[in-house]
This record gives C-alpha cells, structure tokens and sequence, in this order.
C-alpha cells in the first residue's frame, strides 16, 4: 500500500474497499450499450425512416424508438449512479436486477402491439415497481409502502383488462394497432367502458389526484428508484393514452373530460407541493401535477406535447431526486419582501411574456388558430411574464441584467423547447393520432382562468392564510399511518 | 406547592433523559445517551433500551469478528470474562449471546417497542404537525399562526383536522397549555406524573430531542416561532386523550432477559478497549523514556497547529515526513469562543464547542473594493437565478413551462454529474477562477468595536486578545517558534450529503475551522500583543509570522489565507505550499488505500469530493477510540491510523496544571460527546443513528426522515459507520485518554470537577496517565480518584483489593 509512513501502526482500522459484485458492473455495462444501440436505431430511423415488427405480436414504429432511447438513458443513468450510490448496501444486486428488469419490461411493453402481451408487461412493470419499493425487506414500513403501492397497480392492471377485452370484444383485434385502427367503429356503451378504463388506468399509474396516495407513500424506494419511477413509472400513463389516441378521440366531449381531470390535478398538485416540508414529499407532488399537465396536453389533443412534457420532466426530476441531498441550508425567518415594478418594469415585462408566447406559437405551431392549443401558449406567456417580472423587480441587479437577461435566457429556451417538440411530433408522425386539436369550449375558459386564479392564490398568497385550506392539503398529501416511520427501533437496513 | 409547578418541574425533570438534536445544518456530535450520564454505562444503556429500545452494546457477530482478527485479545478477554464471575471460554460466551439475540427476534421484532394502533395515529398527527411547524423555510407556505407558538397554532387547525376524532379536550382546547397537562393528568397520582411524562418525551425522540434543543438554544426560529416541551406534551395528551390511548406508565424493566448477555457484552467490550489502549499505551510509555533522554529544540522551518480532530493525525504524520516541520494539536476554534458571521451570511453561526457560549461576535470586513464589487455582482446574479428558479416551479401555472424550457438542460446536467463527477468540478472550478473568494477581499473584525451585535461584543478588546494568544502559546508548548506559525482549520467538502456538517469540525460546533484560524492568527500578529506578550515572558521572534489556513479533510488540500504575508516570508511561504502539496499527495494515497499513482490518489478524493452519487465521500471521525494528551514527540513515530485526537501538552511548562485542567475539561468533554455519538450510531444505526443514506429525505432543513416521514432521524447515517452491510469500519470502542503528566497533578484536577470525574467514575470514558516522573509508569484510573498500575492490572485479575489511592483524600 502506498502513501504509508513506514511507522508502526497501532490498531490499524479494516480495509474499505468493499468487493464489488459482478451483477451491478455487467447490467449497468448492458444498460448503455441498448442505450447506444437505440441511439442508433432512432438515427437509423429519422434518415431511413424504418419500422419493423413481428405481426401481431410487436411493433416498432418511431415512438417505440425514441422511448427506447429515453428509457435507458435515464436507465443508465441510475445505473452509474448506484454503482457509487448503492455501494455495500445487502441488497445491492436485488436493485440491479430489478432496475434493470423494469427497463426490460418498459422496453418491450412500448414495442408490445398484441394486447395480451401489452396487459402483462403492464402488470409486470408495476410488480417490479412495487418491490423496489419494498426492496428492504426487513423493514416493515417498506413492506407496508410496497403493499399499498402493489394495491394501486393491480387495481390499475384490472381496469387496464377491462378496458383490452372491451376492445378486443367489440373489435375482434388482438392488437393495438389493429384495435386503434377500428376505433372510429366502436359506440355506445362499450366504448364509454373501453375510454374511461383506459383513462382511469393512465390516472393511476401517473399518480393523477385522487390516485396520488401511493406516490407519496414511496419513498421507501432507494433515491435511485425513485428517480427512475418520476422520470420513468408514471410516464406510462401519458404512453398509454397516446397509444390508444384514437379511441379517445372518437368523442370530443370525453377528451375534456381527460383535460379536466389533468387540470385538476396539474392545479392540486401544485398547491400540495405548497405545503410539504420533506423534500420528497414535495418532488411526489410536483410530479402529481406535472403528470396531470402532461395528461391535460393529452386530453387537449397534444399528444406530440404530451410525450415532449414527459421527457422533459424526466430530466428534470431524476435530476432533483438525485440532487435530493443537497436541499438543506441554513435559513433565517424571512420577510418575504416584494418589490413593485416601475413603468419600464411593466413595459418589458408584458413584452416579454408576450413574445415568448408568440414565439411559442410561430415554432410549435400550437395556438396560431383559435382552438384548444391556445391554452398551452397561455401557459407559456404566463411563465415568461412571471419570471420577467421576478428578475425586473430584483434591484440588486444591474438595469442591463433585469431588462436584459430574461429574453436573453427565455426566448432561447423556448426555441430550445420548440425545436425537441418538432422533433419528437416528427418522429411520432407513423402514429395514427398525433395532435387532436379541439375547438374552444367554455370548458378551456374556465381552465385557463382557474390557472390564472391559481397564479394570483399563489402570488398574493391569500389561501395561505387559511387554516382550513392548509389542514386540507397537508392531510391530502399524508401517506397512511402504517408507512410512516414513527417507532425508530422498527427501521432496519436490511 | 401548586399542581402548576409541579407539572413544569415534573417536566423538567423528565426531559433530561432525551438527547438534544441539533439542526442538521450544523450538526453537532452529542452523546444521544448525555440525560444517562449521571449512572453507570451499563445501567444507562439498559434504562436507555427500556425507553428508547436501542440497543447498548455491539451485536455478538461484531464482537466475534473482532476476536477473530485479533482485535480482541484473548487473553485479555478471559481476565475481563473471569472479572465478572464467567469462567467461560470466549466462544461459549458468544454462543450465549446469540442465543439471547434470537431468543428476542423470536418474541417479536427483534426486542423492537411495537407501539399498538391508536399510538401509532397519535405519533402520526403530531409529526404532521410538528414538521409544519418546525420548517424553517422549506415549505412554500408556512403553517399559519406559529408566531403565537406551538400549542396555540395546534388550537388554531385541530377543530379542521379530519384526521383527529373530535372527542375529548382536543374539542375545547383550553388557552393554557398547562391546564390541558392537568385535565388529562387528572386521574394519576402525582408521583406516576414524572414517568408519563418521561414515556411521552420518548416517543417520537428525534423530534422531542429538536424541541428541546431548539427551546434551550433560542436562535431565531426559536424567538419568531416558540416552541416548548410543555407546549408539546399538552399537544400530546390531548390528542392520547382523543384517540383514546392511554397514558398507564409502564411497570418496570421489560427487558430483564437480556442483563445476562449484558455483562458478557461489557466484558468483551472492555477487553477490545483494553487490547487498544495497551498497545498504544506501551507505545507511548517507551517514547515518554526517550523523550525525556534527548531534548532538542532546534528552529524548524515552521510550526503548524492542527486540530485535535483524529484526521489530523493522518496529515500531520506526512507533513512531518515532508519536511522539517512541526505540528501541534489544539482544539479547533482556536480558543476563541466566537459567533461568526461570514461575508454574505444571513446567518451567524456559534463557532465554539456546544459546552462553550460564544463570548464575541467576528464578522468579515471587506477591506479591497475591486474583488468585492465583482463578487457581489456574481453572487447577485447567481441569487437572482435561484430564487427565479424557486419561484418558477413553486407557482401552479407557471411551473409547467419551466420545466419544458429548463428540461432539456437538467438532461445535460444528469449526465455530467453522473458519468464525469470529476471532470464536472475542475469545470466549474476554472469557471468560476475570475469570481475572487470572500477572504480574498475581507478580514475578519478583530478590534473591539464598541458595539453589539444581539448581547454579544463585536471583536475582542486588547486584554482578551492577549488571554488567547498567550493561553494558545502555553497549551500548545512552543519554545523555539519557527518563521511561520500555522494555524489550521478544517472544513470537508461533501455533495448531495444532508450530513455534511457532520464532517466538518466538531469543536466548532459543526462549522468550518477556518475562520477561527484566522482570527487567532490575526490577534497573534497583531504587534500590541506580542509587546504585551514578551512583557510577560513569552518571546515571539521579530520574524516569526502566524498565518491561518484550512485543511479540507476529504481533499487533504490544506489553503492557506496568504494575505496578510510580508513580502520577506514569500519564499517560506512558496516552500511550505511544495511540501504541503507533497504530504497531501501521500495523506490521501493512504486514506484511499490506493496503489496506483500518487496522483490518481488526489484525483480520487477529488472525485469523492464532487461525486453527487458518493455516500462515503471520506470517513469523518470513524474509528475514533483514543485522546493522547502531551507533546508530539510521544506518538510523532506511530501510525494510529487517524483512530487518535492528539492535543499538545507539555507538563513541563505547566506547574500549576491550568492548562491541564483546561483540556481535560474541555476538549476531553468533547471528544467523549463525539466518541459516545459514534459508538451509538453503530451500535444501534436506527433508534441512535439515522440509518441508511439510500431512504433519506431532508426534511425542514433541520433534519431527514427515513422514507415517508414520522420521527426525525438524528445521530451518524450509516454510510459514515459501515464499510458495507456486514462490514463496519468504525470500531465501537469508548475513549480511551491518555495523559502524560505526573499523576498527582491529574488526580488533584479530578478532585475538583466532579463532573468529569463523575463520567469517569461512571465508565463513559478510561483514562491513564503515564507519569514522566515515576519511571514513566502506566497508571490505569480505577474510580473514586483511585489508580492501578499495569502491572497491578494484569497480575491481579479480579477482586483486587489493593486499589493505589494516590490522592490524598
């Protein structure tokens, strides 16, 4: 050993380089190299514009590639990750093998077209996700987590079943292509079953309100795991809504339905997150509501959009759970000063939050006509005028700075936003509904403005000051008693 | 006596059983067992495990491992075996112990307390509602009414919480919190009040052990939004009351089975604590003879004084070997009991001991305009984005479209700080080369300023500068001062680790040392004080100029704060920096255990340093078992593997024993405290650590939870304990101090502070003196101010009677 003064020592400590085990260096060597390899695949397929598949059985059209590149890119990054991460932990190998099961399962369940094969890979995943979140077997409030999360996706399953047989019933395909192709066909009550099975299953698995209980009671999971389940898990509900598009569709009054019940929880979402004092209290619900934007896109016919938000999320999120750590600082009680804007202040202001929509809507071509894709490009005005007016208002700043830096930073974003959007509706165009675009309803209206009320709740902070209101939303966001670690000695590593 | 002050006083009384938690920003190693210490260690640990339910000694597989590497001597453990009236073969006694950890694991989960339902509920809603409460700024929105306390602010929301039966006094909750004490304690007996409230307090520990730390300490939360025991205890009963709980104190000891495996347990704990210290004490003994044959005290090139931290050891031993240096142990702050307030802090924070108040507030003055104005417009902007940040994806209809305009960016930072961790840092080092640190530009306030900042005076007047400065130069023994003296602070450099503090230095309360170097080093070149100092006998050289610096212990990068360096040290200076850069190359090749490239080594640390993904970025005081109190000469030739706080003392120059008495009881106290917090936290990583990294969630900025919530965690994660599930890497061993002075003067100080002696006598610690006066014999210190020799130890086993009293008393 170098470095060691050549003294005596006196009670030397043990060594700490722990033995590595095989399984964790082979799977996360694997895990890159099908990343590598869909990398290729999705070259492959922008230049040539290939598909294949196995009749019947599997199916590989553009968004089986690109999500075959997402999913092992965040796959490997867990990988790496908890090589370092997951070091000397007992069940260091178990986590590999799941992990990497569940990337399998993932892989094939979006390259899945028969629908039995579809059903079972989708109640494989969530067995998978359930026992990484009971992975430490010896502690009972993971067990109690993993119970109460296998509970939601074998409900999530069965509904899935019943929405396939419908479907299968009324069509007489046994695929997803095939039964999405005789979608237009399908009436009645059958397909009332067939569409609100579907969604429902998408609203459990992306943890939509009212359905948000077990992703709060998760966090039994290592961090990893629940990096890979926000930037991975709960996407499969937005994937699925995509992959049956067309029987959604059918009735545009249902596709409301879908919006509002994303609006609902995009909204609640936000205002749990509010209250949470544990980090991953408050990343559980910020995905609540970002799952329910996602499905809101969804349901407002972006559903290129909606695959976009997911990825993007993705990155977002695995990166917060990872970084979970670093969320601790010393604070003082603060005042929570707010500065009011001059003239200028209101002039950039507005013109920025403006030009950022109408860039918005010139590159993604989303709320240039008078129709549902208005709503989004609100949303992107209200960001940029909110972060105009933060940085406008900070007089620390230099003028150049607070005038200057928001377009500078923001409309380049959202070009950056624009061009990954194109791209993705790009490669999703072999499916058969891309974008669905509605006409405007009362419906949209009273959407947008309850996400312009929700803007002013937040900003004046009014709600805040009701005890009512509080107890509500921390009580809606408590996992159930049996999961919370409240008796110490119960905890156990093992 | 009114029933009122009997509650408070019975409150009073049962809270010194639960341990303070500090913030996990400034985490501070406590012994969790500190309410225990006024009995016997192996009493406390069994009422301890009757209340709490941690364990209080190493599982038997610790103890055989340690037998079997020959970490525990046999023959030594047969005499500590036999002590103890078992005349049994250590692997009979194993056996036996085993067969009491199944016999517990059979009748239920592993002697786990299994509260029953209705508990269960109640521990639920209150650690709902203390997390609220307690937040400190990591909510959005706060829980409303807390500026009226927490008792009232639970009046305010529990008629709205659909998750507490409306039944009860939680119905009418009476505006003193007093009185809902009394209303629930109507039916009991005064005399079961004191062991209700006890069970109570220990319920939900991490929280109550905040609650009390937090009200004892004061500090800005505390005074905008009050807290007290007795508020939480009327919270408590009230809602017990509501669920219909009850309140019974339990009977007696429920854990009387396991007292037999006890014993065996302390007698295999003693043996591996006397197997340590024996070794190191022949060690020591032998360098005492020859220490006191030659004595030279040529000028080295430098003397540098380092922490009594047990990293130290590690660097001072290659420091040393780089070069003709000299090293010295003193604690930490530096002697200055200061509250420090860096450049741009919105926080001061107590950089001293926890056993020491702060006497003086330092704050940084900028003093060079140009570095300053650049520094503020960067940390301006940096700010300017981070609360943009915050408010972006706080706000309901705006964070959707952060997230799609920022996604694309968090992919690319994925990436870098999990596949390139290392090339990551170096980047953002050389980014942010252009932005001058703050102590480029400020120096701390030294100087009496006349004002106050809170109750405490801003700078230290002339007189108290000179105390330190001269109480500096007597504890550490310098006589031939070099051209540079160096003091060292410490600070680690972690990421993503809510633990952090934990590793940076404990006798400054979990802070950065830097400062505190700086500040002495400052007052000793401050040439008013050498003036009075040479008055008085202490002789600093015209050319001798203090410095301070910082070693970073993940690193072993040692910066030094060179600004104040006249021009004539320059290539001292340029030397010291070589050398420091070499011992730093071999001090981390060691700690990595690495056998390639020295440099791979420092690329390694760095790595760890950086790495978002790295649980164990370095091992703190992990191993921790020893304190050698004396001059480096006695342990200068041993390897102790970073296992030893060292404090220089030279008995010497210290006839009446003042400085003695200083550290033993000070830094002594200390290091017991972080001693005990690490053997706990291993013995027991649930009930007094805070378990595994891989399922914590930072909660409030005052602590972590393991997974969904419930208790607070508190004590050492188990990444900074255990090289893997079944391999630990700090050795669970109590402190053994080592003095080197003549007994007398040892016994003499005992005699006047009971407390320690009190700790002592109670087996927390051991203490031996080797006595440069009596033929450098070993002395063992048997209790009651009594001491046995080493000889006297292994030739009479058990039941000796002729205990040495070499006090008089």
């Amino acid at each position: 050993m170098t470095g060691r003064t050549s003294k005596p020592t006196v009670g030397a400590l043990p060594g700490t380089t722990a033995d590595s085990p095989v399984v964790p260096v082979a799977l996360t060597w694997l895990v890159w190299t099908l990343f590598a390899a869909s990398v290729a695949l999705l070259a492959a397929r922008v230049r040539f514009g290939i598909s294949w598949g196995v009749s019947g059985l599997i199916a590989v059209d553009g968004l089986t590639i690109l999500l075959w590149a997402v999913v092992t890119f965040f796959s490997g990054i867990v990988h790496s990750y908890s090589r370092r991460y997951m070091a000397g932990n007992a069940h260091e190998t178990a986590f590999f093998v799941a992990v990497f099961g569940f990337t399998a399962i993932v892989m094939g369940l979006v390259a899945a077209d028969h629908l039995a094969l579809f059903w079972l890979l989708w109640l494989a995943m969530g067995l998978v996700m359930a026992k990484l979140i009971g992975l430490l077997k010896g502690w009972k409030q993971a067990r109690a987590s993993a119970r109460v999360a296998r509970r939601y996706f074998l409900a999530s399953a069965a509904l899935l079943g019943v929405a396939l047989t419908t479907l299968w019933w009324a069509t007489g395909a046994t695929t997803v292509s095939g039964v999405t192709a005789a979608a237009e066909g399908i009436a009645g009550p059958m397909w009332l079953v067939a569409a609100g099975a579907v969604v429902l299953t998408a609203m459990i698995q992306s943890a939509l309100v009212p359905f948000h209980t077990w992703l709060l009671a998760s966090m039994t999971a290592p961090t990893p795991a629940s990096a890979l389940m926000h930037a991975g898990f709960v996407n499969a509900g937005g994937i699925l809504l995509v992959r049956f598009a067309p029987v959604l569709t059918v009735e545009p009054t249902f596709m409301l339905v879908v919006v509002l019940a994303g609006a609902v929880s995009a909204i609640l979402g936000k205002f749990l997150k509010a209250v949470q004092s544990d980090v991953k209290g408050e990343l559980a619900c910020s995905t609540v509501g970002q799952m329910g934007f996602m499905i809101m896109q969804a349901g407002l016919g972006f559903f290129g959009a909606a695959i976009t938000h997911l990825i993007l999320h993705g990155f977002y999120k695995a990166y917060h759970f990872l970084s979970a750590g670093e969320r601790v600082e010393r604070t003082s009680p603060g005042d929570g000063e707010t500065h009011g804007l001059g003239p200028v202040g209101v002039a950039v202001t507005l013109l920025t939050g403006l030009a950022g929509g109408a860039l918005f809507a010139i590159l993604t071509g989303k709320g240039t006509h008078l129709d549902s894709g208005l709503l989004l490009t609100l949303i992107v005005v209200v960001t940029t005028l909110h972060a105009a007016r933060r940085v406008v208002a900070r007089s620390s700043l230099s003028a150049t700075l607070r005038y200057g830096a928001i377009p500078l930073v923001f409309l380049p974003a959202i070009a950056i936003y624009a061009l990954v959007y194109s791209g993705i509706a790009a490669l999703l165009s072999d499916l058969p509904v891309v974008t669905a675009e509605t006409e405007l309803t009362v419906v949209h209206v009273v959407i947008a403005l309850g996400f312009l009320l929700a803007y002013v709740a937040m900003e004046t902070g009014i709600v805040a000051r009701s005890r009512r209101l509080y107890t509500a939303l921390l009580n809606a966001s408590q996992p159930p008693t049996s999961t919370l670690l409240t008796a110490r000695g119960e905890y156990n590593e093992q | 006596m009114s029933s009122n002050t009997t509650i408070i006083a019975s409150i009073e009384k049962a809270s010194s059983t639960i341990g303070s938690v500090w913030p996990i920003h400034s985490f501070v190693t406590a012994n969790p067992l500190s309410g225990f210490e006024d009995m016997p260690f192996d009493e406390a640990v069994r009422q301890a495990a009757d209340l709490l339910g941690g364990r209080g000694y190493p599982r038997p597989e610790t103890f055989r491992r340690a037998l079997e590497d020959g970490r525990i001597d046999r023959e030594t453990l047969v005499s500590e075996l036999a002590e103890r009236g078992h005349e049994t073969d250590p692997e009979a006694a194993l056996e036996r112990m085993d067969a009491n950890v199944e016999g517990e694991t059979a009748d239920g989960d592993g002697g786990v307390k299994t509260p029953d339902e209705p508990i269960e509920r109640v521990d639920h809603v209150l650690s709902k509602w203390l997390s609220a409460f307690l937040d400190e700024d990591q909510a959005a929105w706060a829980m409303p009414g807390r500026e009226d306390g927490f008792y009232a602010a639970f009046r305010g929301v529990a008629g709205h919480d659909g998750q507490i039966p409306q039944e009860g006094i939680v119905t009418d909750l009476p505006e003193d919190p007093i009185e809902a004490i009394e209303a629930v304690l109507e039916p009991y007996p005064e005399s079961q009040w004191v062991p209700i409230f006890e069970e109570q307090l220990a319920a939900l520990p991490g929280w109550t052990g905040f609650i009390k730390q937090r009200a004892e300490d004061g500090g800005t939360w505390q005074s905008r939004y009050p807290i007290t025991l007795t508020g939480y205890l009327a919270v408590r009963l009230a809602l017990l009351d509501a669920f219909d709980a009850t309140i019974d104190p339990s009977t007696g000891s429920d854990s009387t089975g396991a007292t037999g495996s006890d014993d065996l347990a302390e007698a295999f704990l003693a043996a591996w604590e006397r197997s340590w210290r024996s070794e190191l004490l022949d060690s020591v003994a032998a360098e005492s003879e020859s220490l006191s044959a030659s004595h030279s005290s040529a000028r080295p090139d430098a003397q540098l004084v380092f922490c009594i931290d047990t990293r130290s050891e590690v660097i001072r031993r290659h420091v040393e070997a780089a070069g003709d240096y000299e090293t010295h142990g003193y604690a930490g702050f530096f002697g200055v009991p200061m509250e420090y307030q860096g450049y741009d802090a919105e926080v001061s924070v107590d950089a001293c001991p926890p056993i020491v108040d702060p006497k003086y507030r330092i704050t940084e003055m900028p003093v060079e305009d140009g570095d300053r104005a650049r520094y503020d417009r960067w940390r301006g902007v940096r700010e300017a984005a981070g609360e943009l940040v915050e408010t972006l994806k706080t706000n309901p209809a705006t964070a959707f479209g952060f997230v799609e305009n920022a996604g694309s960016g968090y992919g690319l930072a994925l990436t870098g700080r999990t596949l390139f961790p290392k090339r990551l840092r170096d980047l953002l080092d050389t980014a942010e080369d252009p932005v001058p640190d703050d102590h480029a530009f400020c120096e701390p306030l030294v100087d009496h300023q006349h004002t106050y900042a809170g109750d405490l005076p801003v700078g230290l007047t002339h007189d108290e500068k000179v105390k330190y400065a001269a109480s500096a130069v007597e504890l550490l023994g310098i006589e031939t001062f070099g051209r540079l003296v160096v003091f060292v602070g410490h600070a680690s450099e972690t990421a993503n680790n809510p633990h952090g503090s934990s590793l940076d230095c404990g006798a400054c309360a979990g802070n950065p040392g830097g400062p505190n170097a700086r500040v002495l080093a400052a007052i000793c070149n401050d040439p008013a004080v050498r003036t009075t100092l040479a008055d008085r006998g202490i002789d600093v050289p015209e050319d001798t100029v203090f410095l301070a610096g910082e070693h970073n212990t993940t690193t072993d990068e040692i910066e030094l704060f060179d600004d104040a360096i006249p021009e004539s040290h320059a290539e001292d200076l340029a030397e010291l920096r070589g050398d420091l850069a070499t011992a730093r190359e071999h001090a981390a090749a060691e700690r990595v255990a690495s056998t390639d490239s020295e440099g791979a080594a420092v690329s390694e640390t760095e790595r760890r340093a950086a790495d978002w993904a790295e649980t164990r970025p370095e091992w703190g005081l992990a191993g921790n078992a020893g304190f050698v109190v004396g001059p480096r000469e006695l342990t200068s030739d041993l390897d102790l593997d970073g296992r030893a706080f060292l404090h220089s003392y030279d008995w010497s120059t210290d006839p009446d024993g003042d400085a003695l008495e200083a550290i033993l009881t000070g830094p002594m106290v200390v290091t017991q405290w972080i001693n005990a917090q690490y053997y706990f936290s291993t013995v027991d990583t649930a009930v007094y650590g805070s378990g595994s990294k891989i399922t914590h969630n930072p909660v409030g900025n005052i602590g972590v939870y393991q997974g969904n919530g419930g208790d607070l965690m508190s004590g050492l994660p188990l990444q900074s304990l255990l090289a893997s599930a079944d391999r630990p890497y700090h050795q669970p061993l109590r402190l053994s101090t080592v003095v080197h002075a003549p007994v007398e003067r040892v016994t003499e100080i005992l005699a006047d502070h009971d407390a320690v002696t009190q700790l002592l006598d109670n087996d927390w610690l051991a203490l031996s003196v080797v006595d440069p006066l009596d033929d450098h014999q070993v002395f063992h210190y048997e209790g009651n101010l009594a001491w046995r020799t080493s000889a006297e130890q292994e030739s009479v086993p058990s039941q000796m009677p002729d205990k040495r009293a070499v006090a008089d008393d």
